[in-house]
């Protein structure tokens, strides 16, 4: 058995036990983050969505229902939450724009606009883009992106077909970082006569550096360039976890990635250590205190067998919404189908209300109410209540 | 069974160095879990492309459903190779074992010989990329230079080829720094982990050189020693492969008594440091984590370590494969492949502005000192640089780098 | 209403299931012409609801001899005709602890007189041939059960209709039967997508519309006396046997288990249903399949479900109502409405060719031609494409996979669009089996109706309403299967067309 000691032990890699990671150990705690597998932000647009209700999105959390994780965080530190995480993202080389004060609009591939909060700057031009003549580019063969669904929304567009000789996202983001292809792709896009007004690309512009790609474009051709996020592998949404990932190591905290958690000690009241299954010895990683952020039923947090559901790390008692026939509607469009109401309930210090352990803290999709799919608040409330945890984790340690 | 967890939600393919630099392989994904509900027994397989996979293990690591993505690839790439004629180039790479042994016996002569263009053009003949230099081989190998007693914890000493045949002064590092810190070391005969043979499509082989090693090693922990590696792909091997794939006796307990050196070490030094263990060693490195080493899912316990030597600087850098993967980037076939991977993986280490790159793995090392003109260091060397600074005590000014680089040349 | 078209012909035929492509096939074979008139696609009805299980007969030969010797004669010409569409599985009868031995004895005895051949195996031996069975078993049985496709089987009985004459329609809803002097003359159907209205006239029209039989009877003004009962099945992500497997007692639900291409099938429940259209499932019956297929091969308690489907057997009415469907004789009958119209009623997969040659024979007798009937000596022609076996064959190339969990690559897509001219993605469906894997075409779906925009075939504006519609249906047959994996993955389905491509509505 291989034993680590830390004062904070994160379990869940995603938006919200990152955020908690990297304040913690921003405050000089000793933390690490035990996760499974990679997060599923990295199948997520890379927007931060707040809360899909209005221009002003801060102003309508009140008319969420009570048991919203929102209304437990409250208003100023949805606020504050957002700001850290631009603080974070402002000194990498993908900086995000917005406030959680205003909601803006995103180009979606199939031609619709969403509503979101913060936007990795290369979507900043999205805003407004059908005030003007917006031209589309697509790359030859790529599987996930049809402009034609775009130019048939939109009246005022067109679109052009770049043939990258490759055509997978990964690939031609790949081709994006590599001598010369961004030379070759301006000329020959400068050589299209297309009227003024801005151009969209599908979100292929590179893995590690794409404002330096996007400046380079924009510069060249003399217009505003902008993103659109794709249908997984998203390249942004990988982008926005690697940078995360790093700030947190940055700031002294370890990772554990690609193991289970085997087992769990507690004592009392207290968790003491997780266990996990690793090939031959299993690892030990004890904690003065554990933040749980597995995530719904997507991230593993939640399993859902034939006729029950469960937490799947320390078998937290879970809201669920009746039998199994209630948990979806027949319609698959309608926003909110009951079984994403369920998850694990908290109290205002985001412990878990129907368990006595006092070192364990909640934060991020998992949380009972949260319907994330329904008022379109996914990143968001990952980030607002993985920093309220991480703030109640702090004061609860001596 | 686990490729019915599979959720198609691309988390591997996002992971998967060579999906992004080689069209013709179609990822872990469609390679895995898609592709393996039509792999039937009994039906000849004609998959072929899945050679291009270079087993980094990536995808599974990032895998959150716990599908075996990379498992379920070997075994359909092992399939394959017990079904078709492979090619020389596997032949030649599954027993490199035999021909490092060989070139070390011959050191003077065949470091000389493989510069020949002749050779090369041999080589190539087989399937040899003409690109990388193949690693030098030394005279003096681990194998001739063994055993040291100290009088605490029993370790046996896995090195594997790299350490024995091409680096046996890291070899011989990692000795002394068990050593030092009060183990008795044993370095048995051994011979390849079988991770190249594994990697070639060859089972057959890969067991042979598993079951002799296995053999050895568990005669060891029988009497209370701890195995102990510093190459982290030998490491995943012995940890996975012998009780998993390779299904040798005694698989299970190697696994559970191995060690990777710095984990190993690493609660005795966190001690000794606090009584001024390691000296203070003015410098800026970015720690590149070989693929296997994630995949071994023990953290990363050097870094660790470099956080306790005052003065140095490291990143970690852990998202990009060098793309070499063990013999992989030798092959004329995967060349391309390989290449613009070790540029995508060197990259940010020299917009750091490191002084030099440091890994566990050699072919790591190997690629990257290649394509960023950094000098690529193994942690060792950097943990007993610090220990030497301390020996010529606390106040004498690390020089900085350049002392180091003529330590350790 | 769009523009009025005229079509000629002797023979319409009404539906476009196994049985009316089957009669389709022994008309042109027999040289005489032929209309088809399907409202979907091929096997849209209960052909392509059922197992898939080309029957050794086993499965009747206690209850019903009759049904069990045409099942036998039908599945040795099946095996030899129809090799493009038919897995020669085999199959066995497993008989676990419990079930009763005098059962087996009947069914030994009757299996002998029906001329099934049948070998006794060792609960080692059955384990041998599916190491995924129920180790507890008593017994097995071998049967020579095998898999058929019914896609297929239907589509390669309309390329000889085709490729002979006879004119094929799918998509076609007939909304009138023209009568003239109290005779049944022509029939007018719809076309989904345009509305347009084709007028096809004929000497004589057969009705094989399965469990619509009485909906078309009443067009034409008479009706057929038919008992529905609705069977539903489930489909596991994966194959976890290559034998067909059925329960050795009496039939009840959840008895059988087939492979079929990836996947296993297994059902079936029986209720009796007034509509052939009311095809909800309920998430209890897929419990009561699940639980039943488990006892036969415990993996079904934790594998993965991808969906449950349902199809209304079209069953007899018979002489005293009784409630269960299964003790309906499986046997099929014509009637001769007077009229002009014939219908064609009960039967099942396994007998399709012998219910179709039964009905041309009495076309034949009606307009007095003599001709043989040829469809069980030479092989279904055409298309060898659509020949689906060993499996592994599609992965000798993954070059621009569309459907990945089904591995269909976009020229394959492209060639089914442009020889079909469709615009129908179900169709792509069929003939690719595009979507037809754990993600039922949850991802691939928008993919093949970018390619058909890219095509020229839909615009963007309808292939947004086919992928709502497509997306809605697709819901309809997972949502009663959702737990663990599955429902993973439909969360994250759903988190793309609702978060990423914002396609939801508010309630």
């Amino acid at each position: 058995m291989s034993e680590s000691l830390y004062d904070v032990v994160i379990i869940g890699g995603g938006m919200s036990g990152l955020m908690a990671g990297i304040y913690l150990a921003g405050k000089g705690f000793k933390t690490a983050i035990i996760s499974r597998g990679d997060p599923v932000c990295c199948l997520s647009t890379g927007c931060i969505d707040l809360l899909d209700a209005g221009v002003r999105p801060l102003e309508a959390i009140v008319d969420l229902p009570d048991g919203h994780p929102y209304r437990l965080v409250g208003k100023k530190g949805i606020d504050a939450a957002l700001k850290v995480f631009r603080d974070i993202m402002a000194f990498c080389p993908i900086p995000y724009v917005g406030s959680a004060r205003h909601n803006r609009e995103i180009l979606t591939p199939i031609g619709t606009f969403k509503t979101t909060c913060l936007v990795p700057r290369t979507m900043e031009a999205s805003q407004g883009c059908r005030d003007e003549y917006l031209h589309v580019i697509s790359f030859a063969g790529i599987r996930d992106f049809y402009p034609s669904y775009i130019t048939s929304k939109l009246p005022n567009t067109g679109f052009s077909l770049y043939d990258a000789g490759v055509s997978s996202t990964l690939a031609i983001a790949t081709r994006f970082e590599e001598a010369g292809f961004v030379d070759e792709f301006c000329t020959w896009l400068s050589s299209l006569e297309i009227p003024p007004g801005r151009v969209a690309l599908p979100a292929v512009l590179g893995l590690v550096n794409p404002m330096a790609v996007m400046e380079e474009i924009s510069g060249r051709i003399g217009r505003d360039v902008f993103e659109i996020p794709t249908l997984p592998p998203s390249i942004p949404g990988l982008r926005l976890f690697r940078t995360l990932k790093k700030s947190f190591q940055d700031r002294g905290g370890d990772v554990f990635w690609g193991k289970p958690i085997s087992s769990v000690e507690t004592r009392g009241n207290v968790v003491e250590a997780v266990t996990l299954a690793a090939s031959g010895r299993p690892s030990r990683v004890q904690g003065r205190a554990f933040i749980l952020a597995t995530g719904s039923f997507v991230s593993g947090g939640l399993y859902a067998a034939r006729d029950a559901v469960s937490e799947t790390v320390f078998g937290l008692p879970v809201e669920v919404p009746g039998a199994r026939k209630d948990w979806f509607l027949n319609d698959f469009f309608t926003h909110g189908h009951p079984i994403e109401g369920s998850g694990i309930e908290v109290d205002a210090s985001f412990r878990p209300r129907r368990n006595e352990l006092e070192n364990l803290f909640v934060c991020g999709s998992i949380l009972a109410g949260s319907e994330i799919m329904k008022h379109h608040c996914g990143h968001g409330l990952a980030l607002a209540t993985g920093l309220k945890a991480a703030i109640s984790c702090e004061r609860a340690l001596p | 069974m686990t490729f019915e967890h599979c959720m198609r939600c691309t988390l591997c393919v996002e992971n998967c160095p060579i999906y992004k630099v080689e069209p013709r392989f179609p990822g872990p994904k469609q390679s895995g879990p898609d592709a393996q509900r039509f792999r039937l027994d009994g039906e000849k397989s004609v998959d072929e492309w899945v050679k291009y996979c270079c087993q980094c293990r990536r995808c599974q690591v990032s895998c959150p459903y716990g599908v075996d993505v990379a498992e379920i690839i070997l075994k359909a790439q092992l399939k394959y190779g017990s079904e078709h004629l492979s090619p020389a180039t596997a032949h030649l790479f599954a027993n490199a074992y035999h021909f490092n042994k060989l070139g070390s016996t011959l050191a003077p002569l065949a470091n000389k010989a493989k510069a020949w263009p002749v050779t090369k053009g041999v080589l190539n003949l087989f399937g040899v990329s003409r690109e990388l230099d193949l690693p030098e081989f030394r005279f003096v190998n681990m194998e001739r230079g063994r055993r040291r007693k100290g009088k605490g914890r029993k370790v046996v000493f896995f090195h594997g080829c790299h350490l024995g045949f091409n680096r046996p002064d890291i070899g011989r590092k990692v000795r002394d720094l068990l050593v030092s810190m009060g183990c008795r070391v044993v370095i048995p005969t051994q011979t390849c982990c079988g991770l190249p043979a594994l990697g070639n499509g060859d089972l057959d082989i890969a067991k042979r050189f598993a079951q002799k090693n296995a053999a050895v090693l568990t005669k060891y922990i029988n009497r209370g020693f701890d195995v102990v590696y510093a190459c982290t792909s030998c490491g995943l091997t012995l940890m996975q492969d012998y009780a998993g794939i390779l299904d040798v006796p005694g698989g299970r307990k190697i696994a559970e008594n191995t060690y990777n050196v710095y984990e190993y070490l690493l609660p005795q030094m966190h001690l000794e440091t606090q009584g001024g263990m390691l000296g203070r060693l003015e410098s800026k490195i970015a720690y590149h984590i070989p693929c296997h080493l994630r995949a071994l899912g023990i953290g990363y316990p050097a870094a660790k370590i470099f956080e306790m030597i005052e003065g140095l600087t490291c990143h970690v850098l852990d998202d990009n494969c060098c793309g070499l993967a063990g013999t992989y980037g030798f092959k004329k076939r995967y060349q391309d492949a390989s290449r613009r991977l070790g540029v995508i993986a060197a990259a940010p280490l020299r917009d750091l502005g490191a002084d030099a790159v440091v890994s566990d793995c050699g072919a790591c090392r190997m690629q990257l000192e290649h394509f960023s003109g950094l000098p690529a260091l193994d942690p060792v060397e950097i943990i007993i640089e610090a220990i030497t600074q301390k020996d010529f005590g606390r106040d004498v000014p690390a020089k900085g780098w350049k002392r180091l680089l003529n330590y350790v040349t | 209403m769009g523009l009025f078209l005229s079509i000629k012909t002797d023979v319409i035929i009404i539906g476009g299931g196994a049985t009316g492509c089957g009669i389709a096939r022994d008309l042109a074979l027999r040289g005489v012409p032929h209309q088809l008139v399907e409202r979907g696609d091929f096997a849209s009805g209960a052909t392509g609801a059922c197992h898939g299980l080309l029957h050794s007969g086993g499965r009747y030969a206690v209850k019903d001899p009759d049904a069990a010797r045409e099942c036998i004669i039908e599945n040795a010409i099946l095996r030899r005709i129809a090799r493009k569409c038919v897995e020669p599985t085999g199959g066995l009868f497993v008989r676990l602890p419990g079930d009763s031995k005098r059962y087996r004895d009947e069914f030994m005895a009757s299996c002998s007189a029906a001329g099934i051949e049948t070998s006794v195996l060792s609960p080692s031996k059955a384990l041998d041939l599916v190491p995924s069975l129920n180790p507890t078993l008593e017994e097995a049985i071998s049967v020579p059960d095998c898999s058929i496709d019914p896609f297929r089987l239907c589509m390669l009985n309309a390329y000889t209709s085709r490729h002979r004459g006879g004119g094929i329609l799918t998509h076609h809803e007939v909304v009138e039967i023209i009568q003239e002097k109290g005779r049944c003359v022509g029939i007018k159907a719809r076309e989904r997508l345009t509305s347009q209205i084709k007028e096809i006239r004929g000497r004589v029209i057969i009705n094989a519309t399965g469990a619509w039989g009485d909906k078309v009877a009443r067009l034409a003004g008479t009706s057929v006396p038919m008992s529905l009962s609705k069977g539903s099945l489930i489909i596991t992500n994966h194959r976890l046997t290559n034998m067909v497997i059925n329960r050795l007692r009496p039939p009840s639900d959840g008895d059988i288990i087939v492979p079929n291409e990836a996947v296993c099938l297994a059902g079936t429940t029986s209720i009796p249903v007034p509509d052939p259209n009311a095809l909800e499932i309920d998430p209890a019956e897929v419990d009561i399949v699940a639980t039943q297929a488990e006892q036969m091969i415990p993996a079904f308690g934790t594998t993965r479900l991808i969906r449950a489907y349902t199809g209304v057997r079209p069953l007899l009415k018979p002489a005293s109502p009784s409630g269960d469907g299964r003790s309906i004789s499986r046997g099929f009958q014509v009637i001769d409405h007077g009229n002009g119209m014939f219908s064609i009623l009960g039967g099942k997969l396994t007998t399709y060719r012998l219910m179709a040659e039964k009905m041309v024979d009495v076309v034949m007798a009606h307009f007095g031609i003599k001709a043989a009937c040829r469809t069980a000596e030479l092989p279904l022609e055409g298309q060898d494409e659509l020949s689906g076996y060993p499996l592994s064959k599609r992965l000798s190339s993954m070059d621009d996979i569309v459907c990945e969990c089904e591995l269909v690559a976009r020229h394959t897509v492209e060639h089914a669009i442009n020889t079909m001219g469709t615009q129908y993605v179900g169709d792509i469906q069929h003939r690719t089996r595009l979507g037809m894997g754990p993600c039922q075409g949850g991802f691939c779906t928008y993919r093949a109706l970018g390619i058909m925009q890219d095509l020229g075939r839909v615009s963007p504006e309808v292939s947004i309403t086919i992928l709502k519609e497509f997306l809605q249906r697709r819901f309809k047959g997972i949502r009663p299967a959702l737990w663990g994996d599955q429902l993973r993955e439909e969360q994250l389905i759903e988190s793309i067309y609702l978060g990423i491509l914002n396609m939801g509505s508010r309630p």
